[in-house]
């Protein structure tokens, strides 16, 4: 290699040196072992300001004496490369927060240190950022914990340990529920497993020994759904909403108490003037010793009583609160079944009974007493809305039909058809357009069975047409309301 | 001779009715009875009684919806009306808010079932005649009480 090329390659290194030296994106200086700053770069000049003929703690940290446990001196000894953390402040007078790393300038390999060269780089940012998450996770109003997959909590905010207790070390199962092993089902297992989000609503015991009721979302803390080092764990307190919603429910129920007792009031008073009316006629046969007069009395009150005996089954039967029995019933037999105990009743009414049965119609799960009760109040409420009509040639028709996965059974009439008041109040306790004739508690005992089985009720009606009353059943409610092991097939 | 009263009753509950007729009968009133709103109607156009007792919850046509036709009605307005219904008073006869507009005048009675046979036709007798109640009647109230 001839002179002048040995001359180029040392201009390029020292080109490419000094390039360097002045272009990475790191505040350098060269430091004696005097705690001289030597050398700096512009980056560090323009970060910490004046540097010449100054001490490094000076320009770092603006002290007059070294740091305390300062890293130079210990790469000065050892020779060592170093990296750590640091604060300082700025040329500005403002808190710096940077990362420097410390390495060793020798003139030979084994030689004497005798500078080091320090390499700076600001995280101010990050610090910040660091600080923005970490004030997130403390106070933020869940509860958060971080789990390892031995399932101990590695870490848990301010809102949890303020509830859940001292919980360093600890088991998550030990601490959310005083349990000594794991939950069955337990959502974080589910997540070290799959990596995915996993729900669930829980319910615990706080420090204090109350029930924490909480909706629990369990997130990987990781990237790679086949590795999931930890999770975490975050939590909304619902203790007080499922108050609430207690307090609602027990609201609506003492309000249905107290309608109920309303509507039966209403009911008695209705039998009490009937009785004391038959009372006061047969007194007054016995007075005037008139044998008619005394019959008339004596019907009445036969009647009203009849209709107390009546009024307390209906009640009994709305009042019972039971599941439904279910079995394997086929809906077309029950259709039958209703227009042959129907029919004498609707031929003297002149009222003509017709059953639309199909056979795609399959068996169902269904309590067939439920039902039954049902399909007789809708038939019987029909055949009187035909008798109040003035209509002739009324008919009712009973059907059933079973398509895109629901159950429909269908009481339509041709009779005497509502009118929005009436619609209004139909499955409102108590309410009757029967006058005497009825307790109003068909219609609501009817509704209250379809919800059972999971269905649901709806009517259409107008002066002109008459009513139909649809009551559909979703095939898949039916189904989730029994375990394979009650149907009978 | 001077011609007794006319009542008229409507009530859909043939029980109600032979009460109040036998109770209203006894007393020196004569009755006129209609099992609906509709037949109603025709009676106090032909008839013009000197009182209604109206029934509120009927089948078709309810009690309230023939009260405002009566109210609508220039010859048939000023006939008395008395409601006779097993709504009790305060919480469920709210006629205010049962009637459209407020020109629509109040009843002049509200009776909530079972009657109260003597304190009835006292109500009868101020509102549309002199008739005293009978000894017996007098006798059953008391009895009542």
């Amino acid at each position: 290699m001839s002179n002048a090329e040995d001359k180029k390659k040392g201009k390029l290194g020292e080109w490419l040196y000094k390039g360097l030296f002045e272009q990475v994106p790191f505040n350098i200086a060269v430091i004696d072992r005097e705690f001289n700053i030597v050398e700096a770069n512009k980056n560090f000049d323009s970060y910490f300001g004046k540097w010449k003929n100054k001490k490094c703690y000076e320009v770092y940290k603006k002290l007059d004496s070294p740091c305390v446990g300062c890293n130079a001196i210990l790469t000065f000894q050892d020779g060592r490369v170093r990296v750590r953390d640091d604060t300082g402040i700025d040329q500005h007078g403002n808190e710096s927060h940077y990362v420097v790393h410390i390495a060793p300038l020798r003139k030979s390999v084994r030689g004497k240190v005798d500078y080091i060269v320090e390499m700076s780089r600001d995280i101010v940012e990050t610090k910040n950022l660091q600080m923005q998450y970490q004030l997130l996770f403390e106070r933020v109003p869940c509860y958060v914990t971080i789990i390892d997959r031995n399932y101990k909590i590695v870490r848990a905010n301010e809102n949890f340990r303020e509830k859940f207790g001292d919980v360093h070390g600890k088991q998550c199962y030990e601490v959310y529920k005083k349990r000594k092993n794991r939950c069955p089902n337990c959502p974080a297992a589910k997540t070290f497993k799959d990596g995915q989000v996993h729900h669930s609503n829980q319910v615990g015991v706080k420090k204090s020994g109350e029930k924490a009721h909480y909706m629990l979302t369990t997130s990987p803390l990781s990237r790679d759904i086949d590795n999931v080092p930890h999770v975490i764990e975050i939590s909304v307190d619902i203790t007080e909403t499922k108050r609430l919603e207690r307090e609602v429910i027990e609201a609506e129920r003492l309000a249905a108490v107290g309608q109920t007792v309303a509507g039966l009031a209403h009911s008695i008073k209705n039998l009490l003037m009937g009785l004391e009316g038959g009372m006061y006629i047969v007194g007054r046969g016995l007075k005037a010793n008139k044998k008619e007069m005394i019959t008339e009395g004596w019907e009445m009150l036969e009647r009203n009583l009849t209709k107390t005996t009546s009024l307390v089954r209906d009640f009994l039967s709305f009042a019972k609160g039971r599941l439904p029995e279910l079995d394997m019933v086929d809906p077309n037999e029950l259709v039958h079944e209703i227009i042959d105990l129907y029919g004498t009743i609707a031929e003297t009414s002149g009222v003509r009974l017709i059953a639309k049965t199909k056979k795609t119609v399959k068996r169902a799960p269904l309590d067939r007493k439920g039902i039954h009760t049902c399909l007789t109040n809708l038939v019987s409420n029909a055949i009187d809305a035909c008798q109040m009509s003035k209509r002739k040639g009324c008919e009712v028709v009973v059907g059933v039909d079973d398509k895109q996965g629901v159950l429909t059974f269908t009481v339509s009439d041709n009779g005497m058809g509502m009118d929005y008041d009436i619609k209004k109040k139909l499955f409102t306790t108590f309410f009757t357009t029967k006058g005497g004739q009825g307790t109003g508690l068909g219609l609501l005992t009817t509704r209250k069975i379809v919800k059972e089985h999971g269905g649901k009720i709806t009517v259409d009606s107008s002066q002109i047409k008459g009513s139909c009353f649809k009551m559909s059943f979703p095939r898949k409610n039916l189904k989730s309301l029994f375990t394979h092991d009650s149907l009978v097939e | 001779m001077t011609m007794s009263k006319k009542v008229l009753i409507i009530d859909d509950e043939i029980d109600v009715v032979a009460y109040l007729r036998a109770v209203l009968e006894d007393h020196g009133f004569e009755c006129l009875v209609a099992r609906s709103a509709e037949s109603g109607l025709e009676v106090i156009i032909e008839q013009r009684p000197d009182l209604i007792c109206l029934d509120i919850m009927m089948p078709g046509e309810s009690g309230i919806s023939l009260y405002l036709k009566l109210c609508g009605n220039k010859s048939l307005c000023d006939i008395p009306v008395f409601f006779i219904s097993g709504m009790v008073k305060e919480e469920e006869f709210d006629f205010r808010n049962l009637v459209p507009n407020r020109d629509i005048p109040r009843p002049r009675r509200y009776i909530e079932k079972p009657i109260d046979v003597l304190s009835f036709i006292r109500m009868v007798d101020k509102e549309i005649g002199s008739v005293r109640p009978s000894n017996e009647a007098i006798t059953k109230a008391k009895h009542h009480e």
